[in-house]
């Protein structure tokens, strides 16, 4: 599952293990179609790594403290700490992939 | 929405094959381009090695495909393609007149003169972007160039600028508009490279360097990887097999998009081939 946080929901969770967010904003049409593919990414990562929703729009800080200029964005973190980003749409396997290296 | 057995991009040889070869199998075919076929068939002088149509003038060449393929009950789309991207089982197709779904799709846009910018690639995703729109948000309180090749590109600029502190314009074209407010248009600037900075980007230019936190370029003709997010290239060209397959399973790439030799007779062949390749990808979807 992919669960939609605020900044503030970020900020006093558990970030431990890998956690993935995923940059958007509603009019972005690669977010888009990236949403489904992260839903069914999740599904198969379930219990290796939780997915994460930010809407750069409503959330702008927490888009700025990860340096995201262009959306969609993928930051992957290790305990809280960035540890990869990808920029733009990327098909499910190269999301499984790219998840996966940083497990 | 209708799910299209086979999409097919480009209306060049390759193309008309492609999808003629699908009628043949009985497939659905979306087929987007141009509903003229490619300049550069029509354009052509005339062309002496394509088998059975010796000597054949380009104009003629582009009717005799276009008369074959309507003959087939091949019908052209008349739209251009934003973005194809791979959902699964199945392709979502962005373009500027609507959105369409297809199983499996074939690639053959051919391929373009452009050359991407020294810096454009490497900071593709961190700064530099394709489009303004998509981004506008993110740059609250920031500055941005656009390099700009068509008039509707100044409606992204409108709308990114009612967000950003300042934009430059660069248009590319014959600029007649009236862009004003933040926005800076400036004529005759022909941009050379991106320069990545401590903070944003400097874009060099044959006259004035220009400085802003991003840089958008919006050219009419987007680079294959672009097209198709996560398309695995072999330099300027889509990588494939023998059977036409590139690294995105279901989707197919032939024609020019594929490499050298750029001959008709070589794009047909290979639309044929990616066409059957696309048929055994659909009937392997069936048996699952």
């Amino acid at each position: 599952m992919v669960k939609k946080i605020t900044t503030e929901e970020f900020n006093s969770m558990d970030k431990s293990g890998v956690s993935v967010l995923d940059f958007n904003a509603t009019w972005c049409g690669p977010c888009k179609m990236l949403a489904p593919v992260l839903e069914t990414v999740s599904e198969e990562l379930a219990g290796k790594a939780n997915f994460y929703s930010v809407d750069t729009d409503e959330n702008p800080d927490l888009a700025r403290e990860y340096g995201i200029m262009n959306i969609p964005a993928l930051v992957v973190l290790k305990d809280g700490e960035k540890v990869d980003m990808n920029v733009g749409f990327v098909p499910k396997e190269a999301i499984v992939d790219f998840v996966s290296k940083n497990l | 929405m209708e799910r299209f057995d086979i999409a097919i991009i480009g209306t060049g040889p390759a193309g008309l094959e492609a999808a003629i070869t699908a009628k043949v199998r009985n497939k659905t075919v979306l087929l987007l381009g141009s509903s003229n076929t490619s300049d550069k068939v029509a354009k052509a002088h005339t062309i002496q090695n394509y088998l059975g149509l010796p000597n054949i003038p380009g104009a003629d060449m582009a009717k005799t495909f276009l008369d074959h393929a309507k003959s087939m009950g091949v019908e052209i789309t008349d739209d251009k393609v934003n973005a194809v991207y791979s959902m699964g089982d199945y392709f979502a197709l962005q373009c500027h007149g609507g959105d369409y779904e297809a199983k499996s799709v074939i690639v053959a846009a051919g391929m373009s003169a452009m050359k991407p910018f020294p810096g454009e690639m490497e900071n593709l995703g961190r700064g530099v972007s394709y489009c303004a729109t998509c981004d506008a948000a993110l740059y609250k309180g920031k500055t941005a160039i656009i390099i700009a090749y068509s008039e509707a590109d100044e409606e992204e600029a409108k709308f990114l600028a009612e967000r950003a502190e300042s934009v430059t314009y660069l248009p590319q074209y014959e600029y007649v508009g009236k862009l004003g407010g933040n926005i800076k248009v400036e004529l005759d600037v022909k941009p050379a490279a991106i320069v990545r900075q401590e903070t944003g980007y400097a874009l060099e230019t044959d006259g004035d360097t220009y400085t802003a936190d991003g840089v958008f370029i919006l050219r009419e003709q987007v680079a294959p990887s672009q097209l198709v997010p996560g398309l695995t290239m072999d330099g300027n060209h889509v990588q494939v097999d023998r059977s036409m397959a590139t690294n995105i399973k279901g989707l197919y790439a032939c024609g020019d998009i594929t490499g050298t030799p750029y001959q008709y007779i070589k794009a047909a062949g290979e639309g044929n081939v990616a066409a059957l390749s696309a048929v055994s990808y659909l009937a392997s979807l069936n048996n699952k």
